[in-house]
């Protein structure tokens, strides 16, 4: 049994090979063919996202995985490109380093953003793909089954991929769901049409958000924007009314001046009834006069605030990481464990079914001595025979899988075959 | 069956209870997938022996839960109890018990110093006891619901306002929800605490005019302290209804409420330790019980 991986990521590809280097859906699907045709036999699995490009193989003792290098070949040859370019970046695996990788990798520890959960659908879809390409096989199952068995773990017993690490991600998680329970019966005002402020409403749409209104000093932007984020348009010299109706903003425009000044917050604010207000201030320079965050009611946010939160949380990650590799290796022992266990079934078959045979012979001899014995009383003694060789079987079977945990039972299985003539 | 219910002791639930609460302050400490199954087994264990100390209790002696200040006070730890398991349940990672496994602890804690002699009555003043006692335990388990919500709202605004990221393991509900909490409990808690006032006049009235027990005299520390109480609660309702259209409502309620909880504490504090002659029984007076207030 072997396992082989080739493949590169954002930390080893440059971006302008890796971009060259990546997969779509159909050119996988069609790179996993060749791959069938090529190597049969074997198993492979094509993992292609934005930051990496992986190539998981793996093949019993009498069709091994294919050798790094022509991996590394088919590769190119499948993305037109020169291999001989491509060997120096990607990274080479083998055997147990490579059940470590994936596992590592679907846990999202060796993701760009470290423990985010796409990584994880992402592997899902590659192993989909190859089971549809029929180029999987018992050592890629087992292997992929428990790297989501080893994903989920991670998630679940570690805090990685909880604290959230992205701007808007944080503004809405952390701060605005602070001050709001719910959000569909809040107004929210986008002042500007900067990038961040698209980001930041897809967070408030599934939050809940539905009336969302856009101010920009073009009107024309607000208005495409509007109807791209199905918003509704308004016109800049409104900003005062809108502050008066809103309970969320997110401020977002390229204006050096500050664009609500602490007289035009105040005179909105007296209209207000009290109501809180949450300012997410994205913009840089600032678009709030910083003195209005000190307003009784006002929950106001910049970006430097909301980085140095993204920043503890991204510490709060990276204290999580011993725990998670722990999990991963663990989880690796138990897999290579189960994969020495598969070189086992060939003579565990030979011991049992010598065990039967004899067994079997024995028991035609007994009931031709005996004909009187009824059906039952024969059927009794046959299942007495069977219990017997299992509990004799126990044993060494036992002692087979214990010693798989560290790594393939050569010398064991060499004792049983001399011990009991079976064959190679 | 009766030897296992007897053996329940306020020690019993009271332990569980102190386990739970020591679950959700590991909760600032460390991870664990399994500590809230844990604390939910915890509280729900504490509850059914509570639950059954109650019930056997009543039946073994005859008292229903409000007959004396040891059952008030255990009636009303029942309640927040049960409110904890309840919101622990529905909303797991908010550490609500943080806040409220100690006030049931300190219930529990005040109803050992309390007497467990029942208040007698005659049958004819069971009704208005039942009424006074009834009215009494919803204004205090509003108003300890209020300050913890108080409480939680003056964390979560602390947190907010210092613009860091939640704790690990101490996420507090938003502050609408907190306010929406400290908002309508003063109400509650004003009109039943007013209720419960006069109900326990008309108790006393009742009483003076049978003379079958002695009566508490209208100038006792208990009627003028919960006079206070009633003017307070009323006070601090109107100030919330006022404060709730203004900018910094939700501080202002947020604070009221804890008030209100101190002035609670106080009153109990007072029932505990000083001189009254409120829940005395007389000495000749027939063995009849009723409910009511300590």
């Amino acid at each position: 049994m072997t396992l082989a991986l080739v493949g590169g990521t954002h930390r080893t590809v440059p971006l302008a090979l890796r971009e060259r280097l990546a997969f779509t859906a159909d050119q996988a699907a069609e790179a996993l063919e060749r791959f069938r045709d090529r190597f049969p036999g074997r198993e492979g699995v094509l993992l292609s996202t934005c930051n990496r490009v992986e190539f998981y193989a793996a093949g019993e003792a009498d069709a091994a995985a294919p050798p790094h290098d022509e991996l590394v070949s088919f590769l190119a040859e499948c993305r037109g490109l020169d291999a001989q370019a491509l060997a120096p970046v990607l990274g080479r695996e083998r055997d147990e380093a490579v059940a470590r990788h994936l596992f590592g990798v679907a846990a999202g520890l060796d993701s760009m953003v470290l423990g985010e959960p796409q990584i994880l659908a992402q592997v899902k879809q590659a192993w989909a793909l190859a089971q549809d390409s029929r180029t999987t096989g018992p050592l890629t199952a087992g292997m992929f089954q428990a790297a989501l068995r080893t994903a989920k773990r991670v998630a679940a017993e570690t805090a990685l991929g909880r604290e959230r690490v992205s701007i808007p991600s944080v503004a809405v998680a952390d701060f605005a769901s602070g001050v709001f329970e719910r959000f569909d019966d809040k107004r929210v005002l986008l002042v500007g049409a900067g990038k961040m402020a698209a980001e930041t409403l897809r967070y408030l749409r599934e939050a809940g958000a539905r009336d969302v209104v856009i101010v920009n000093r073009t009107a024309s932007r607000a208005t495409d924007l509007a109807s791209r984020l199905d918003a509704r348009p308004a016109e800049f010299a409104d900003l005062e009314r809108e502050l008066v109706a809103a309970e969320l903003v997110v401020s977002t425009t390229g204006s050096s001046e500050p664009v609500v000044s602490l007289d035009l917050f105040d005179r909105a604010a007296a209209h207000r009834e009290g109501r809180p207000l949450v300012v997410l201030d994205l913009a840089v320079p600032r678009d709030f006069d910083p003195a209005i965050g000190t307003r009784p009611g006002v929950w106001l946010y910049c970006v430097d605030d909301l980085a140095a939160a993204c920043e503890a949380n991204r510490r709060r990650r990276q204290r999580e990481i011993p725990q998670a590799l722990a999990i991963v290796e663990e989880e690796t022992r138990r897999f290579m464990g189960d994969v020495h266990h598969r070189t086992t079934a060939p003579v565990i078959e030979q011991l049992r079914a010598g065990w039967n045979e004899t067994g079997s012979a024995e028991l035609e001899r007994l009931f031709r001595r005996l004909p009187h014995l009824a059906a039952g009383d024969r059927e009794e003694i046959r299942q007495a025979f069977e219990r017997y060789a299992a509990k004799m079987l126990h044993p060494p079977l036992a002692s087979l899988r214990n010693e798989s945990h560290a790594g393939p039972p050569h010398g064991l299985l060499d004792a049983l075959r001399r011990l009991f003539n079976l064959q190679e | 069956m009766a030897p296992f219910l007897s053996g329940i002791s306020i020690v019993c639930f009271a332990a569980s209870y102190a386990v739970a609460l020591a679950c959700e302050a590991s909760r600032l400490v460390f991870r664990s997938g399994v500590r809230g199954a844990v604390m939910v087994t915890f509280a729900a264990a504490g509850l059914v022996a509570h639950t059954l100390f109650l019930g056997w209790r009543a039946v073994s002696s005859g008292t229903v839960p409000l007959s004396s200040p040891f059952d008030w006070y255990l009636l009303a730890a029942w309640l927040l109890a049960a409110g904890y398991l309840w919101l622990t349940i529905a909303n797991p990672r908010t550490p609500v018990g943080l806040f409220l496994l100690p006030v049931v602890l300190a219930l529990v804690g005040a109803a050992s110093l309390a007497s467990r002699e029942p208040f007698l009555h005659d049958a004819a003043s069971r009704f208005w006891g039942r009424i006074h006692g009834g009215f009494h335990l919803v204004w205090s388990v509003s108003v300890v619901l209020g300050a913890i919500a108080g409480l939680m709202w003056l964390i979560q605004a602390g947190r907010l306002a210092r613009k860091q990221a939640p704790l690990q393991g101490f996420r507090m509900p938003s502050l609408e929800r907190l306010a929406h909490v400290t908002a309508r409990t003063p109400a509650i808690a004003a009109w039943a605490a007013a209720a419960g006032f006069v109900s326990g006049i008309v108790l006393n009235a009742v009483n003076r005019r049978r003379g079958l027990i002695e009566t508490v005299p209208w100038t006792d520390p208990v009627v003028l302290r919960m006079a206070a109480v009633v003017a307070w609660l009323i006070v601090a309702d109107w100030m919330t209804s006022t404060a709730r259209r203004r900018p910094d409502g939700g501080r202002t309620t947020a604070w009221l409420a804890l008030v209100s909880l101190a002035v609670m504490a106080g009153s109990i504090l007072w029932g505990l330790f000083g001189s009254t002659q409120h829940g005395r029984p007389a000495a000749a007076a027939p063995a009849m019980r009723v409910e009511a207030t300590p």
